[in-house]
């Protein structure tokens, strides 16, 4: 993906708050990215561009060489569903919904039959190693658990980039160590991750490391190969 | 995502919270039960009051005799002119009268064997057969002679004849004891009554008139309508005949009127109609409120679950589908309730028809009609909490604590 001259404005008039003041980025696929930056630096609101959530107030913003048209909610919709595997901190799970159900969801949206859907997220989950958990309810999950339910989720859709807000935020340290081998393996296996967290030893894990600082990239390292 | 997944989690959505989603649907419920509920009693009062309204031809009319007291004097006593036969004749003269029906009542005691009973007891003339289409079940009809010749015949009704004769007897030319006098049967004849207004236990009589005068002391003719030849102006012949029939009585102090039975059942549906607008509209107030209480509702879940909404758009629902998945779990509400509410109607329906002679009933229409409704009071109702849902931006929907 390629990002040129991205800004992000919130607000109107005299409340104008600029986040993002001209971001030029490009990611390939299969990358290992960490995110980082103080509060207010707009990662998150990076973040929330890359992964469609938000839509940039100018600039360009291309996908395998094709320029997105952000302004269409639906059209950004499907590009969630499509092209983005999501992690959050706080995991987001239906709570009434099993680990299966659970996983299968972005699934519904894409239009996939039921039969399928339960298959692929039982592969997903097996994939995470919680094959013994698939009937579990979120709490009947420990932080751990959810967060690997949340990547099965991530997955289920075979989307290229996983996106991960602070994915490791709500865990311990050995945990989180678990959860970031995972991630290795998915980017092993081809998948671009994205992370984005403050904690220096969760981005160390990445093979490449942006910093934002006031709206702007400050650094952009490649630490591995 | 189809519709039928869109329903399914509105279902378990709806189950998750079942108190709140059994109060939220009460005001539909109640609303749907009172509509179905007022629209049968509504119906089956009507089909009761003309049944016994019009137990006899509808195109028949009461021809009776009103006394108008002379200007500005009391009311004294005053007598009923009496009628002949030869205001018969007259009366059949009129344009559009096909027949004339004059009658009088007697009540007797028949005793025959070791039964006996008390019978209704109508006097008739030989032209009442063909009038009222009377059905001969055995032996004949009146001739003219009967009234006449003062015959003592009688005709009973296939009840009487059940009573009083067996299966293979054969009543007819039998003599049988009435009030201590006896008479002839000649004929046994099927009630035009309708069945739920006859005397099931000891049936009824037909006699001449004539007979009847004479042996009860009452009057020939105490009764008088006649028969229109058109059905649709059934109400202006007997108005016309009444007028006539006034005109040649040379009457000072009184006139001949109609009571139609199409005035009565103006009068009768003016009231229903008048009676369900008013509690219908008490029900679609109840409707409304219930309306107005599930878009409540609605709007609280919607904030509830502004997380799972950011999170369905996260992973990839775009505004249509929350919309919809909102609109159709209001839909739901609303539709389960007017479903519940057709349950309360028929419930209520079959305990009215027990303890009162109302035979209402809930039919498949109004069940649509209702169902309907209410799926519409869903969708009314619930665009304003589905828009809202479907408006919410991802990234606040997610941050939202």
């Amino acid at each position: 993906m390629k990002l040129s001259e991205i800004t992000k404005v919130y607000g109107k008039g005299a409340l104008e708050v600029p986040v993002l003041h001209g971001i030029d980025l490009t990611i390939e696929d299969g990358e290992f990215v960490a995110i980082m930056g103080p509060s207010g630096s707009g990662k998150s609101t990076l973040m929330n561009i890359i992964g469609f959530l938000d839509y940039p107030t100018s600039g360009t913003f291309e996908l395998n060489g094709e320029k997105i048209d952000s302004a269409k909610e639906s059209a950004l919709a499907r590009l969630r569903n499509e092209h983005i595997g999501f992690v959050f901190q706080q995991f987001f799970m239906f709570p009434r919904d099993n680990a299966i159900k659970n996983v299968a969801s972005p699934l519904i949206y894409a239009g996939v039959s039921k039969r399928e859907r339960t298959e692929r997220a039982k592969k997903m989950l097996g994939k995470v190693g919680l094959e013994d958990r698939m009937k579990h309810l979120p709490n009947q999950l420990s932080g751990g658990q959810k967060q690997r339910v949340a990547i099965a989720r991530a997955l289920v859709n075979n989307p290229t980039i996983i996106l991960a807000d602070e994915p490791t935020g709500a865990l311990d340290s050995k945990t989180s160590e678990q959860i970031m081998k995972l991630f290795i393996q998915l980017n092993e296996e081809g998948k671009t991750v994205i992370i984005v967290t403050h904690e220096e030893e969760i981005a160390a894990y990445a093979k490449r490391i942006i910093t934002l600082k006031d709206g702007l990239i400050t650094h952009d390292r490649r630490v591995k190969p | 995502m189809n519709i039928w997944e869109s329903f399914k989690i509105a279902l378990s959505s709806i189950w998750n919270h079942k108190v709140r989603s059994i109060l939220t649907m009460l005001g539909i419920i109640i609303g749907v039960a009172a509509v179905i509920i007022i629209v049968a009693l509504g119906q089956g009062t009507r089909k009761q009051m003309t049944d016994e309204l019009f137990s006899t031809d509808k195109n028949a009319i009461d021809i009776y005799y009103e006394y108008i007291p002379p200007e500005g004097e009391p009311e004294t006593f005053w007598q009923e002119p009496e009628l002949t036969s030869e205001d018969i004749q007259t009366l059949s003269k009129v344009p559009g009268v096909k027949a004339v029906i004059a009658t009088n009542q007697g009540f007797g005691t028949m005793v025959r064997n070791d039964e006996q009973g008390e019978m209704q007891i109508t006097g008739v003339g030989a032209e009442f057969f063909s009038a009222k289409n009377i059905q001969i079940v055995e032996g004949r009809a009146f001739y003219a002679a009967d009234n006449d010749g003062l015959n003592r015949v009688v005709l009973i009704d296939t009840i009487a004849r059940k009573k009083f004769f067996k299966e293979t007897e054969n009543p007819i030319g039998e003599i049988i004891d009435l009030n201590n006098n006896p008479y002839k049967v000649v004929g046994v004849y099927e009630s035009p009554i309708p069945e739920q207004f006859r005397n099931k236990d000891t049936g009824e009589m037909l006699m001449p008139r004539s007979v009847i005068s004479m042996m009860f002391g009452n009057r020939e003719i105490e009764q008088l309508s006649v028969i229109a030849s058109d059905p649709e102006k059934v109400s202006e012949t007997g108005k016309l005949a009444a007028a006539t029939l006034t005109e040649k009585k040379e009457l000072e102090d009184g006139k001949y009127s109609t009571n139609s039975f199409e005035d009565y059942e103006k009068e009768l549906n003016k009231m229903i109609s008048l009676l369900t607008l008013l509690i219908g509209s008490i029900a679609g107030i109840s409707l409304l409120v219930g309306g107005i209480g599930v878009m409540n509702i609605m709007l609280v879940s919607v904030t509830e679950r502004t997380r799972e909404i950011g999170l369905r758009k996260a992973i990839g629902a775009t505004r249509k589908k929350i919309l919809l998945q909102f609109l159709i779990e209001a839909i739901t509400l609303t539709s389960l309730g007017g479903l519940l509410g057709i349950g309360l109607a028929s419930i209520g329906t079959i305990i009215v028809s027990q303890v009162t002679p109302i035979a209402a009933t809930v039919s498949p229409l109004i069940v649509l009609i209702g169902v309907s409704f209410s799926a519409l009071i869903g969708i009314i109702f619930g665009i304003l909490p589905a828009n809202k849902a479907s408006k919410l931006s991802p990234i606040d929907a997610l941050r939202y604590e």
